[in-house]
């Protein structure tokens, strides 16, 4: 079993090679020869794919990828190599079920299949989103806790301390980690769900030092919690990144690594993207010591999940990866649209429908690209959440006609998307509901899912 | 050999990706006495241009792109250096880099390979560069604009080092800064007093295009 220390010493005997001839002339070229051997197609006609064998393919694929190319360590420039062998045990030793939370908020995560009638585990909020003050942060956080589909947490990011916007690896950024942990954990207290986990660990510590000090156990985080360490695409990794895995390790937590190969970066067109998907799993598994995994695999062009052939490459890879293994997988989706618009609900209910469908959980969502301060609510999850629990259980090729008449309604639109509302312009915190604006544009949505076919839960305001 | 052949050569290569080739028509070009300015706006320029609309439209992705980029960056090493400074065809330089504490570099790269795809000569100084690297290479090269690229939230406050510092030296006239990265808005970049925030490639190229004509 490739361990910590084994991932160390891969990465101070592998190879050497530069970061550029890694990515350029191994990686890419390499990822685009196993599309062609396997003979890999995206099918723009059908954004859901139906065929299994092409699924099993994408998966060898996958696994061939990663034999051929290993990891690379960009601080000690090697590449880190696994055998076949070592890949194989890796994905045998993968748990198919976790815990996650404390107390009546402990829940389990499972393994799910294609057409799975299990409802996707929801890790639901703002994947990271940046938001302004503590006063957004809490607000949207205990939003999230309420949401009765809420599993588990994803927080916003704190951008500011004491006024100063936060500086990487500076003591501005540990204290915001810390913030970050701490006003979380109040946000859950508020509203009554003490157990409930945070599973981005700490969105606010991009630095390992950040990242091992909001770690104390005054500040609330737990072993019970998810610890996200990100991976750098294509297949990369650090003593920054690996420092993160020590110290989640020695706490006892599990670890998730989250990779975005983009569509359109390294690993080429969708074929090629969905490739590379399948290849972090398994990479995530040995090199950051993963025990769940986090896909969040966005377009190049609109930074986003919901472009037709983005669909494509989050169904096809949660087949290949869900038919062939029992991982516990959660894809992150962002949209181009934002809050108190029906493009974004529309958005957010394709890829959620895409991934659900696939055999994969739930990471909801980045909103309008995940850019803009505050610019996100808790209706956006709580619809992403309603759409992946009525979708659970659906076959692929009713998803297939549910997502192209989705398609049909935010698709020519993606290049100039509307920003909508920001957070407190649709969200009353006090009455801890949306505004009647976005209480409207929700059920108008709602009655055109049912007139496409779905019908989601009956809104309570 | 003929310019027409030295010309075509160029082209290919850049077409087909290849530094090698690039290497080898530029010499022959410098060998033949093709005007250096020739070989590179017969030459290379056009192909770099049709690299450029097909990563834009999506016929061809980042690897591509930065290999192109690449060959290209290898002729030029070659060629430019026998252009004499301020002649006609020549544009500018950029300086280009991710700022400080941030290691995200695909953004930077695709920003870095359209601008050389757009005729820039391009300084890329890579991932996690202090301001005053920024600052001491625009010098060293006489760019006219700085390009600072941030990923994260908690990096985008050293896109405003940059500018403090050449505000604080009497130097902000001498530089356009242009911005971009995930979390950076145009509203980002007039708070800071960058002079302007690229939300694409594309849109970062026409601004290095606007401001490498002078603030």
């Amino acid at each position: 079993m490739v361990q910590i220390l084994d991932v160390m010493e891969k990465a101070l005997n592998g190879k050497p090679m530069s970061e550029t001839d890694y990515q350029l002339k191994l990686f890419a070229p390499k990822c685009q020869e196993k599309v062609k051997e396997y003979k890999i197609k995206y099918d723009p006609e059908n954004p859901i794919p139906q065929d299994n064998a092409m699924a099993d393919d994408l998966f060898q694929a996958g696994l061939e990828l990663l034999v051929d190319v290993g990891a690379f360590c960009t601080s000690s420039g090697r590449v880190i190599s696994y055998t076949e062998s070592e890949i194989k045990e890796a994905l045998k030793n993968a748990p198919s079920k976790l815990h996650f939370g404390e107390g009546r908020d402990r829940k389990h995560l499972v393994n799910r299949k294609v057409g799975d009638k299990t409802p996707p585990w929801c890790l639901l909020g703002a994947g990271g989103g940046p938001c302004s003050s503590d006063r957004s942060f809490l607000t949207l956080v205990e939003g999230y806790a309420e949401i009765p589909e809420t599993n588990a947490i994803t927080t916003p990011a704190i951008t500011r301390v004491g006024g100063m916007r936060v500086r990487p690896a500076s003591p501005l950024e540990v204290l915001a980690a810390m913030r970050n942990a701490v006003l979380a954990r109040e946000a859950t207290n508020r509203v009554g769900r003490q157990g409930i986990p945070i599973m981005n660990s700490l969105a606010t510590a991009e630095s390992d030092i950040a990242f091992a000090a909001a770690l104390h156990p005054k500040f609330g985080m737990r072993s019970s919690d998810g610890y996200m360490i990100c991976c750098m695409d294509p297949m990369k990794v650090d003593f920054a990144r690996l420092n993160k895995v020590a110290v989640a390790l020695s706490m006892g937590g599990h670890i998730g690594m989250c990779f975005g190969p983009l569509l359109g970066g390294y690993s080429g067109g969708p074929e090629g993207t969905a490739v590379s998907n399948v290849a972090h799993h398994m990479m995530g598994l040995l090199t950051y010591q993963s025990s769940w995994l986090l896909p969040f695999t966005i377009h190049l062009r609109y930074v986003a999940s919901s472009p037709r052939d983005q669909l494509w490459v989050i169904s096809s890879m949660g087949q290949a990866v869900s038919r062939n293994t029992h991982l516990l997988s959660l894809n992150l989706n962002y949209t181009t649209a934002g809050p108190c618009t029906p493009m974004c609900l529309y958005e957010t209910s394709a890829a959620v429908t895409s991934a659900v469908t696939a055999g994969l959980s739930i990471e909801s969502l980045g909103v309008a690209t995940n850019k803009h301060e505050d610019r996100t609510t808790p209706v956006e999850p709580r619809i992403s959440a309603e759409v992946g629990h009525a979708v659970a259980g659906m076959k692929l090729s009713d998803a297939n006609e549910l997502v192209k008449k989705l398609l049909g309604k935010y698709e020519s639109k993606l290049g100039a998307p509307p920003l909508g509302k920001s957070l407190f312009e649709c969200w009353d915190p006090e009455a801890r509901k949306p505004t009647k604006e976005y209480q409207g544009v929700v059920r108008n949505f709602k009655r055109e899912m049912a007139s496409l076919g779905l019908e989601l839960k009956p809104e309570m305001y | 050999m003929s310019q027409e052949k030295i010309l075509k050569d160029l082209q290919n290569a850049i077409l087909e990706y290849d530094s090698g080739a690039a290497v080898s028509a530029a010499k022959a070009a410098i060998a033949e006495k093709v005007n250096p300015l020739t070989a590179i706006e017969k030459g290379l320029v056009p192909s770099i241009e049709k690299i450029g609309d097909k990563f834009e439209k999506m016929e061809i992705y980042l690897p591509e792109l930065m290999l192109a980029a690449d060959a290209m960056k290898s002729a030029l090493g070659l060629l430019l250096p026998l252009i004499p400074k301020g002649s006609k065809g020549v544009k500018a330089t950029v300086v280009i880099g991710t700022v400080q504490g941030d290691v995200h570099e695909i953004g930077k790269n695709i920003v870095s390979s359209m601008l050389m795809a757009g005729g820039f000569n391009v300084v890329d100084l890579g991932v996690d560069v202090k301001t005053i690297t920024f600052i001491e290479e625009a010098k060293r090269s006489g760019a006219k604009v700085i390009g600072a690229s941030a990923l994260m939230s908690s990096t985008i406050g050293s896109q405003k080092d940059i500018v403090d510092y050449l505000v604080s030296n009497k130097e902000r006239r001498k530089y356009g800064v242009i911005i971009g990265g995930g979390p950076t808005t145009k509203e980002w970049a007039k708070e800071i007093g960058a002079d302007a925030c690229g939300m694409n490639a594309v849109e970062a190229v026409k601004l290095a295009e606007k401001f490498a004509k002078g603030r």
